[in-house]
């Protein structure tokens, strides 16, 4: 605690990262590059933000509810369950827009409760979120059983994951309308100010007569719809629905981008867009590991290093 | 007792932070057996003298010894192994362990291997419980004793460690009065056994009823020192509040004041309460006037002016703005009445610290500038520049994070941030606390700019140079009464005085 609040106090979130994480993420892009060229082809790159899109939309959706001082720990077995919505409202015939919609409401919901429990009943988002994974989860597995739901013959649905537009995959599309639309709520609306100041000092922000509570649930609600994303996205992707997807190590793998772009876990000042850097920085790493043929085993060990040593050369820095 | 050697003293102790001056050139000293008051309003410096003391802070100059020998700065370990122990008003012990577990935490005697011997420690602490007469059950946990019990907890806890001196900041704030008369006789018999006492208090009654001798601290420095038999209340509270009001500034402050502004009544509360805190509480807020509510810390001032922002509610009475009934549920509410708040501490409860200037500003005007769903950056910042031109806000850099400035200008800030809104109502609770002489008189011409503009302020503060100097009508608070408002210009601080220091509780 004491150690969480000197950082703060340091105010390390604000200074961290800008410039080190992209010069860590230009580095490792070179090294990459070097050691194996086929890692500076186009089509590796769009390749890797074809890859990342799925993290990177929950953590772009995820960054605001870090930066009130909470976490959300539910968003894989959501991804799960929303791409199960989408399956089953396929099957009953609905329209394409009606399907996603369903799909995004279930992300939704878990977000509202999620947020309704951490914002009017005060209850810690870790806890909160860590039940509502396992509820969610045992949801899907209730809901979608152990087999594998095959979406076949839905070519509308499968453009999403796997469809292309002018040369590159129809996700990183989605993946980019989602992070613009979601840095500019940051930078230029009331809410993108408000969670920040909630973050820095809520008691502050009370007292300056903001909605608080409405806004913790809302920031709740747009990380679960996020998650809902993904999971749609993932489904068309592989044309499956199923209930384990989004598995543990899901959600570590989005708070890690959030916190590598430099927002304090803490809460506090944060950025959207250097949540995007966060998501890229790993996705390389992921991509150029994977190019040179490193052992799955070493890839863990060395993404969790990776990370630890990312945040302390930011840290100092500052 | 004057014949024995200080055990714990320190000399010419001097702290700075940037260019204010939290504590300067002060002298103390404690002897066993002493029991020595330390008070003065908040900003006086007492906190930071105590934590110098405790090691807590390093001091930017002086030393301090005990028993004669220099004692490292700045070390706390290094205090406590030397007899120096401290208790806080918070607690700081562990609710679920038990009694002797938490006399004992953190050294506990071990046998060979590490392993705590239990049958030591226990023989250890039931010497200790009569030798001092304290009678408590070692096994109980902590967590299900009543308050002033844990208090006993503290003191074994620092007698276990052997301390010579133990300071006590404010060590019966949470007690009822049965509880602080067995306090107290606790304090007489650690005195009666040669400890040092340091005790920190705003309630003038324990002052006179437990301590010995009294230091009294104003504007970081130490302005008095007194056998407490030898000086009365009226004198302390003058020590305390200050008493440097030259005469042609209170001539100019005269012809400043204008009692009951334009007339209008903008704020009218009537007999308002809430159990356990304040009652009985009525009185007329106008138009063009600045009305401060003066008090010791502790009268409940805080606790009335936050009803009547919305951030807590009363029980009893009712409030009226502008002649209509007005019902206040939160700080939403209570903008919507056009009341604006500037709580007392400007860095937990006032500001954003990691966010700039021209945010903060605009934290209670979002709404201004909006535009559609969108927030106007540009509108933000014409409104922070034409804020920090009239507050003088310096540097003058919007971009610059709160947390930077000095707190002369961070609570420029904080008082900016209300009148981007042009209330109708200002509420200011100790707008001066923590802030430098410059600055204070920015703050009071601030305020009058905004009087003369027909805002109706209410400003809490202890200081009552302050209170003279800005009041257009002082109301004194005693232990949740309002006991008496005043026309500033027809009654003299010696009156104020006895009012506030009279029948405390």
């Amino acid at each position: 605690m004491n150690v969480a609040g000197m950082l703060r106090r340091d105010g390390i979130a604000q200074h961290l990262a800008p410039n080190a994480l992209a010069i860590a993420l230009a580095i490792i892009v070179v090294v990459f590059a070097v050691s194996e060229p086929a890692f500076l082809t186009s089509g590796n790159l769009i390749g890797i933000v074809r890859q990342v899109a799925i993290i990177g939309i929950m953590a772009t959706c995820m960054t605001f509810v870090i930066m009130t001082g909470g976490v959300d720990l539910s968003v894989g077995p959501v991804l799960a369950l929303s791409g199960l919505a989408s399956y089953f409202a396929l099957q009953a015939g609905m329209p394409l827009p009606v399907v996603i919609l369903a799909g995004l409401a279930v992300g939704a919901l878990v977000g509202l409760v999620n947020g309704l429990i951490v914002a009017f009943l005060q209850l810690p988002p870790i806890i909160v979120t860590l039940a509502m994974l396992s509820i969610v989860r045992g949801t899907a597995l209730i809901v979608g059983g152990p087999e594998q739901h095959l979406i076949r013959n839905e070519p509308a649905y499968s453009f999403i994951g796997t469809g292309t537009l002018m040369g590159l995959p129809f996700s990183i599309y989605i993946f980019a309308a989602v992070a613009l639309l979601m840095i500019l709520v940051q930078r230029r609306t009331p809410l993108g100010l408000l969670v920040a100041a909630i973050g820095d000092n809520e008691r502050a922000a009370y007292l300056s007569g903001h909605r608080i509570r409405l806004t913790k649930t809302l920031v709740y609600v747009i990380c679960g719809a996020g998650a809902a994303l993904a999971g749609i996205i993932q489904s068309s992707q592989v044309h499956t629905a199923l209930a384990t997807y989004g598995p543990f190590g899901t959600e570590l793998d989005v708070i890690a981008a959030v916190v590598l772009g430099g927002t304090s876990i803490m809460g506090g000042n944060g950025s959207v867009a250097r949540t995007l850097l966060g998501v890229f920085f790993l996705g390389v790493v992921n991509n150029g590991m994977n190019i040179l043929n490193v052992p799955i085993d070493i890839q863990l060990i060395a993404k969790g290093a990776i990370i630890v040593v990312a945040l302390a050369l930011a840290a100092r820095r500052a | 007792m004057n014949a024995d050697a200080p055990v714990l003293r320190g000399v010419g102790l001097g702290k700075t932070y940037g260019n204010l001056a939290a504590l300067a050139d002060a002298d103390f000293t404690v002897r066993p057996g002493e029991v020595r008051a330390l008070i003065g309003s908040n900003g006086a410096g007492k906190s930071t003298l105590i934590k110098i003391l405790t090691g807590a802070v390093l001091p930017t100059r002086g030393t301090v010894e005990i028993e004669g020998q220099a004692a490292p700065l700045g070390d706390p370990l290094g205090m406590i192994r030397r007899g120096v122990a401290c208790i806080y008003q918070h607690s700081n012990l562990a609710p679920a362990m038990s009694v002797l577990d938490n006399i004992y935490l953190g050294r506990q005697p071990t046998r060979a291997l590490g392993i705590v011997d239990t049958g030591r420690q226990r023989r250890e602490a039931l010497d200790l419980l009569a030798r001092h007469d304290i009678d408590i059950d070692l096994d109980r946990p902590v967590g299900s004793l009543p308050t002033v019990k844990q208090k006993e907890v503290e003191i074994l806890k620092a007698l276990a460690l052997d301390a010579r001196v133990i300071l006590m900041d404010e060590p019966t704030g949470w007690l009822a009065a049965a509880d602080v008369a067995r306090l107290h006789a606790t304090v007489r018999a650690l005195k009666a056994r040669g400890v040092g006492i340091v005790y920190i208090s705003h309630v003038l009654d324990e002052i006179f009823a437990v301590c010995d001798t009294v230091t009294i601290m104003r504007d970081g420095r130490i302005v008095a020192e007194s056998d407490v038999a030898a000086i009365d209340r009226p004198t302390v509270v003058r020590l305390m509040v200050g008493d440097k009001l030259a005469g042609e500034a209170s001539g100019a402050a005269l012809q400043q004041r204008h009692p009951r502004g334009t007339g209008v009544v903008r704020m009218s509360a009537r007999d308002l309460g809430k159990r356990g805190v304040f009652g009985g509480v009525s009185f007329d807020l106008h138009a063009g006037e600045i009305f401060c509510l003066t008090g010791l810390i502790g009268s409940k001032r805080t606790e009335l002016v936050r009803t009547l922002f919305g951030s807590d509610r009363f029980d009893t009475g009712t409030l009226e703005i502008d002649g209509r009934p007005a019902d206040i549920r939160s700080p939403q509410s209570g903008m919507a009445h056009g009341i604006g708040f500037v709580p007392e501490d400007r860095h937990r409860e006032g500001l954003m610290l990691d966010m700039n200037v021209t945010e903060n500003l605009a934290m209670a005007t979002l709404d201004r500038h909006r535009r559609g769903p969108l927030l106007s950056r540009g509108s933000m910042a014409r409104a922070g520049r034409q804020a920090i031109d009239e507050l003088s806000v310096r540097p003058p850099d919007g971009g610059k994070l709160v947390r930077l400035l000095s707190g002369g200008n961070q609570q420029k800030v904080l008082v900016g941030k209300w009148l981007g809104r042009n209330p109708r109502i200002l509420i200011l609770d100790e707008p001066t606390v923590g802030v430098d002489v410059g600055a204070k008189a920015e703050i009071y011409a601030i305020l009058r700019r905004a009087r003369g503009e027909g805002a109706a302020i209410l400003v809490v503060s202890s200081d009552l140079e302050e209170v003279m100097t800005v009041a257009d009508r002082i109301g004194v608070m005693v232990s949740g009464r309002l006991v008496a408002t005043h026309d500033a210009g027809a009654v003299t601080q010696e009156q104020i005085v006895r009012e506030i220091g009279g029948g405390t509780a």
